[in-house]
């Protein structure tokens, strides 16, 4: 059991590094955009992000979690509906392990 | 569009990711109460991190001692993307204060984000992805607290999957987020096919990270030059 101390300081601790990864993206940004055709570059960065973390996570996979991506993705790309999607991913999350 | 107006697009705008977070929220409410998480802390950590990915990374280390390094560094390199969408959203935050941009980045979300790159222009986008995430917010925060309530429930269950709940956040972003945009798939798949390379090779996570993003931001720039001569 984790006690009460520990926990908010891990709890402040995470909380500050996420907001110094939302403020400090905005503001190293601000010192790049001068640089001339750095938009569409910029632009390309998120998708860059999610694909670096997304090919290993599905890499390390087992079948069932490899299966609720490809519904995921299979979800998004036919119905374009994140609701769609994320409720597929999560049933076979859930439900995949009793089968 | 005035900000307030942007603001409330953003609200309107978000109901299909209202719903998703929200299912989201019920599962890590759940996950936070099966690692002995309280209910009034698992709710702490959801209003002040805000980011699905992030915690539900936090909690595969979540034991007595808790390894503060480790956690810490899980979060930020779950939470990097938000120096991209932060970086990506550097030219459309013009026109507002210092002051109201440090506050309001607090609720910089992905979906927010990657939803207003297809918005017209006259749409304030500060105001629009800060609705967007005041909204976002409140389906997280009610979905932790459902998820709490109801993690007795579940306890027969094997929530063993359940951590992947974040790349599953992720992949419905990405998909969303390709939609969307009218750049060339390249220097994504570069991104993706560098970062399997060097998972391979047993590389260290962070430079996973970094050196794929790098190999994509690399692909972009040769796609721009190609593109105008």
């Amino acid at each position: 059991m984790v006690d009460q101390e520990s926990t908010l300081i891990a709890i402040a601790l995470m909380a500050a590094v996420v907001y110094l990864t939302r403020m400090g993206g905005y503001f190293i940004g601000l010192q790049l955009r001068h640089i001339a055709g750095i938009k569409p570059v910029l632009e390309a960065l998120p998708g860059c992000a999610f694909m670096a973390i997304l090919a290993p996570a599905v890499r390390q996979g087992n079948i069932i979690e490899i299966t609720a991506m490809a519904c995921v993705v299979l979800s998004m790309w036919r119905f374009n509906n994140v609701v769609i999607a994320t409720g597929v991913g999560m049933a076979v999350l859930i439900f995949g392990g009793s089968f | 569009m005035s900000t307030y107006q942007s603001a409330l697009l953003g609200i309107r705008s978000c109901g299909d990711y209202f719903i998703s977070t929200f299912m989201f929220g019920v599962m890590f409410g759940i996950a936070a109460a099966a690692a002995g998480i309280n209910h009034w802390q698992a709710l702490l950590m959801s209003a002040s991190m805000f980011t699905a990915s992030g915690q539900f990374a936090a909690l595969e280390f979540w034991h007595a001692p808790l390894p503060l390094g480790t956690i810490a560094l899980s979060v930020a390199l779950v939470s990097s993307r938000n120096i991209l969408l932060g970086m990506a959203m550097t030219h459309h935050f013009d026109g507002h204060s210092l002051k109201r941009r440090i506050v309001w980045l607090y609720l910089l979300n992905d979906p927010g984000v990657v939803t207003s790159f297809r918005l017209d222009q006259d749409v304030d986008r500060l105001g629009y992805v800060t609705g967007y995430g005041v909204a976002i917010m409140v389906a997280w925060l009610t979905s932790t607290w459902l998820g709490l309530s109801v993690a007795g429930i579940f306890v027969s269950l094997d929530l063993g999957a359940v951590d992947f709940a974040g790349p599953l956040v992720i992949a419905t972003m990405m998909m969303l987020f390709a939609r969307s945009s009218n750049m060339k798939a390249t220097p994504w798949i570069v991104s993706g096919i560098v970062a399997l390379i060097l998972f391979e090779i047993d590389t260290v996570n962070y430079l996973v990270l970094l050196v794929s993003v790098a190999a994509g931001v690399i692909a972009s720039i040769i796609q721009q030059h190609r593109q105008h001569g």
